[in-house]
């Protein structure tokens, strides 16, 4: 059995019991992925923040109602995604991205101006007007590819997770990830494009 | 070969693994041949890296202070969960209650009870008396016992 799955085994059931530093350990382990969902759904920062914190506020009061702790990711993505729709409903969450500091919340570093020309994809690697760039596009691609997308690639969720979460078909998942990927591609055009093709 | 702007709709599938089959196989030697299909192919596979090497964004952190705060805000939420299982107990005890006292209210009367007719009164009333005088018969010479049955069934005979 994989350890991951096995603590994670542990620890569902331990914080359903109440223990409330087996829900922390369960906080570090999923905020990340759960935020960077969240801000790939709704534009402002504070308001991904706040879906976050409710996120994790009504998964330890709906613990009991958790079967099977393996699918605990998925169901987390799930309260998250209920939340967004709620958000729409009442007309408090714009269900798009626009990438303003995007980039320098995950490394820290103060924001930067927009990108003045093209450089290779060898020295945009790891810098931050990539990731600015990045989610800008993921902010054009539609809500459900995008969602499917920062899932699969950002928070490395398994396609059987992310129909789990969304309660669509695989072959769903699969198809939004396609599509998604092809929007992308040519949102982000030369930043993907090699001198020279090879497989 | 297959054309460019046919396998060019299905890359982003090839590239996922949705293909299966033929259909992957087709794409697969159109991409060996192809240099512009296999550059897009590099394309696509490049965006996928690029979403992962972007990764996730670490939530505030501040906010897991906040998330203890609020579900202690809320009084012991063990507590609370425990209510909330006695309280689902209670509603269920009552439905099960109130369920009962339906069934109990909408069931159809008993039968009355079989009134003797006349004739039966008098038989038993006979059989009674045969009895009890064999009763004591048997009690007085157990041997009697056939000698009554005996008389019996000849009486019954007679009236017959």
């Amino acid at each position: 059995m994989n350890e991951d799955i096995r603590k994670l085994e542990d620890l569902v059931p331990q914080a359903r019991a109440g223990d409330m530093g087996a829900f922390e350990a369960l906080y570090q382990r999923y905020q990340a992925g759960i935020y960077t969902f969240l801000r790939g759904q709704v534009r402002e920062a504070e308001l991904a923040a706040d879906l976050t914190q409710q996120t994790f506020v009504r998964a330890w009061e709906s613990l009991p109602g958790l079967r099977d702790p393996g699918a605990f990711q998925s169901w987390l993505h799930r309260i998250a995604l209920n939340l967004v729709r709620d958000e729409a409903k009442s007309g408090r969450a714009r269900l798009e991205v626009v990438a303003t500091d995007l980039a320098d919340e995950g490394s820290g570093a103060p924001p930067r101006e927009a990108v003045a020309r093209n450089p290779g994809p060898e020295e945009l690697a790891l810098s931050s007007e990539l990731r600015d760039r990045v989610w800008q596009a993921l902010g054009s691609v539609p809500a459900e590819q995008r969602a499917a997308l920062v899932m699969h690639h950002m928070t490395g969720m398994s396609v059987t997770e992310i129909a789990r979460a969304m309660k669509v078909r695989p072959g769903t998942v699969m198809s939004r990830l396609a599509r998604g990927r092809e929007a992308l591609r040519k949102l982000l055009g030369s930043y993907v494009e090699a001198q020279n093709g090879s497989m | 070969m297959a054309r460019c702007d046919r396998v060019r709709t299905t890359l982003a599938d090839f590239v996922e693994g949705s293909l299966r089959g033929r259909a992957s196989a087709r794409v697969e030697a159109h991409v060996r041949d192809c240099a512009d299909c296999r550059a897009e192919v590099a394309a696509l596979e490049r965006t996928g890296e690029l979403l992962r090497e972007t990764g996730a964004i670490p939530a505030p952190s501040r906010l897991w202070g906040s998330i203890q705060a609020e579900i202690a805000g809320t009084g012991s939420a063990t507590a609370i969960r425990s209510l909330r299982v006695l309280w689902r107990g209670a509603v269920a005890a009552a439905a099960l209650a109130a369920a009962l006292i339906a069934v109990w209210m909408v069931r159809p009367p008993e039968a009355p009870m079989a009134v003797p007719t006349v004739q039966q009164v008098q038989i038993d009333a006979e059989f009674q008396s045969t009895f009890e005088g064999h009763l004591s018969a048997i009690w007085v010479t157990p041997l009697a016992d056939e000698a009554a049955l005996g008389l019996q069934m000849a009486a019954l005979g007679e009236d017959g």
